[in-house]
């Protein structure tokens, strides 16, 4: 865990580096443009961590494992956290660039609901006493929250929004200049290894407090 | 348009406070487990 923890602070460090030290002055936006280090990287682990969040309460469902249902607990809750990051630093960012800190179009509105499913379900998982039940439930709430996550991605294509189309993880070339895509990438490994080190931190956490409660 | 440093600051800070509360958050919990617990009291 510890070598996982130094990686990962490692990995931080160089995203920092490329984020304010490599990758150049925004020409439209200025250095404002920054904050797209911090936020799409955010929303890349909040997806990734919903995708493990549906992938595991399948395998509980259908194997009742418990260690998958741990893994499930675990990663949606470092999905709510990035969530949230993703939903503040855009907020930030829409200010000086938009002229307003929120607006309900398409995008920030599914953001939103697919942040207030996921707190659900973690409070669906405190409210419920029987921790089989709980489990069961909240294994079929985080498969249906699933489906919201390709809304939120094509939102931008399927409505008129205020917020941008992507400009990674869309079909076609690229359009970003590869200086702007390294410093990306960097960052997406350093908030995937961050996303890896808590979510492991968290099941250590749920199985012994398992352990100690029984 | 100007470079709004304040607003890249904000955004930063934040999410540094928001990670490193969580990080504490998990490591206190842990601490706090039965037989987790590290004793402050000096050995003879």
């Amino acid at each position: 865990m510890r070598v996982v923890g130094g990686v990962t602070l490692v990995a931080l460090a160089a995203g920092l580096v490329m984020a304010f030290g490599v990758a150049p002055r925004e020409m439209t936006q200025g250095n404002v443009q920054r904050i797209m280090y911090l936020h799409v990287p955010s929303v890349w682990v909040a997806y990734l961590a919903f995708a493990v969040v549906l992938v595991a309460s399948i395998v509980y469902l259908a194997r009742g494992l418990e260690g998958a249902d741990r893994l499930a607990h675990a990663s949606a809750e470092v999905g709510v956290l990035f969530t949230g990051l993703t939903i503040a630093t855009g907020s930030i960012w829409g200010k000086p660039t938009w002229g307003t800190w929120w607006t309900w179009d398409a995008r920030l509105t599914s953001v939103s609901i697919l942040f207030v499913m996921y707190l659900g379900y973690l409070l669906l998982r405190g409210m419920i006493e029987d921790p089989d039940q709980g489990a069961r439930y909240a294994a079929v709430l985080g498969i249906v929250a699933a489906f919201n996550i390709p809304l939120v991605h094509f939102s931008v294509y399927w409505w008129r929004t205020l917020h941008q189309p992507p400009s990674l993880m869309k079909p076609g070339p690229g359009t970003m200049p590869g200086v702007i895509v390294a410093a990306l990438m960097v960052n997406f490994v350093a908030f995937s290894l961050l996303y890896v080190y808590f979510v492991a931190k968290r099941v250590r956490l749920l199985r012994r407090e398992a352990e100690a409660a029984a | 348009m100007p470079d709004n440093w304040n607003f890249v600051l904000a955004a930063y800070g934040l999410a540094a406070v928001v990670l490193v509360a969580y990080w504490r958050r998990l490591v206190r919990r842990e601490r706090a487990l039965p037989g987790q617990s590290r004793s402050t009291a000096r050995r003879p």
